[in-house]
């Protein structure tokens, strides 16, 4: 049976794709799939420190797109995950050098040697983008909740949906506790703007960045509730639709409600 | 909970509303600009459908988009100079 081809999108830059992209990846392997995350973002790549695989780079995408090597050969695997496979992007090219029809080539080889294929898209909509997404069958919209991310999200979808993909949304860095203050737009603000359907709802964590730090997946760390929200998306996209969205929310001790009352800063 | 009745009281409004109102509005804009090229081939195109019908003076007709608090609209404004006679 031939894998599944997922392309992680946003148009803004940092709203967390790569984040997305590696945790998505690493909780598919988690779940017993055979995973190759693609690095998209030719001339910046980032996925391969964020992941902590940098020192083992030998090959690149563009070296496969260019048939200097086989996939086996660029692919670097995980040694703490079964199953998750890096193929990073090329540091030193610029983003004209792939080819759509290269790209598609190679995500078609892809699709059959690995269950699923994660491609993170760079930001912006031009070629680096449509290359990301000409081979895919599915797509991960990535927005944050604020003005700028959710404009280009919707511009985004456009895109997709004009390519006849579906997407689906992930709200990533929601601040529950400003969501109930009103500063800043709740998920179901964010869905009424775009109408789209939800592949999940992940909590702004400060695990993210320490992870990133270190290079460790984050997905192996149980008390992240990033990494938690993660790998339910993950499951969800393996099968277990029907698993809850759940919404983060947050625990206001009863000391920070009095003091609030009172208006003490706490 | 507790901000939520503070503004009540207040009648301050959340800046979150703020941030989805402008949101509607500008993804509604976004789509409905224009290029150039799009606002001419349209031009064209009615010119073609209108002349089938009525004879007008190409030169002095205009093509705008209009936008109102609540309504776009695309207004033609063409003097018609005569009616064409359908053919037998």
């Amino acid at each position: 049976m031939e894998g599944k081809v997922i392309v992680v999108t946003s148009g803004k830059g940092g709203v967390g794709k790569t984040t997305a992209t590696s945790c998505i990846g690493a909780a598919l392997a988690l779940e017993g799939k055979r995973v190759a995350i693609v690095d998209m973002d030719i001339g910046l790549r980032n996925l391969d420190v964020v992941m902590g695989l940098e020192n083992r780079i030998v090959f690149n995408i563009v070296d496969v797109v260019q048939g200097k090597c086989k996939i086996s050969q660029a692919a670097i695997k995980d040694r703490r995950i079964e199953n998750l496979f890096l193929i990073p992007a090329s540091q030193s090219d610029n983003k004209d050098v792939l080819t759509t029809s290269g790209v598609e080539r190679v995500a078609n080889k892809l699709r059959k040697e690995f269950d699923y294929v994660i491609m993170d898209s760079p930001a912006g909509i031009e070629k680096g983008f449509e290359n990301s997404v000409v081979g895919a069958n599915e797509a991960l919209v990535v927005c944050t909740p604020d003005v700028s991310a959710v404009r280009d999200a919707d511009r985004v979808i456009g895109l997709l949906y004009s390519r006849s993909i579906t997407p689906k949304l992930i709200v990533n860095r929601i601040e529950p506790a400003r969501v109930e203050r009103g500063e800043m737009l709740s998920h179901e603000d964010v869905l009424d703007v775009l109408s789209i359907d939800l592949a999940g709802l992940v909590p702004m964590d400060e695990h993210v960045l320490i992870s990133s730090n270190t290079g460790t997946p984050l997905v192996l760390q149980n008390e992240s509730k990033a990494g938690h929200a993660f790998k339910r998306i993950a499951r969800r996209l393996n099968g277990e639709a029907d698993l809850p969205i759940e919404v983060p929310t947050h625990k206001t001790s009863m000391w920070s409600k009095i003091s609030k009352t009172f208006g003490f800063k706490n | 909970m507790l901000s939520r009745l503070f503004r009540r009281f207040t009648g301050q409004k959340a800046s979150k509303d703020a941030a989805k109102k402008r949101l509607q509005f500008s993804l509604i804009y976004d789509k409905l600009e224009l290029n150039d090229t799009t606002l001419s081939d349209l031009q064209k195109d009615i010119v073609s459908v209108i002349s089938n019908y009525f004879e007008i003076n190409k030169d002095s007709l205009e093509l705008k988009v209009k936008r109102d608090d609540n309504v776009t609209a695309l207004v033609f404004n063409t003097p018609i100079l005569q009616v064409k006679r359908k053919r037998a």
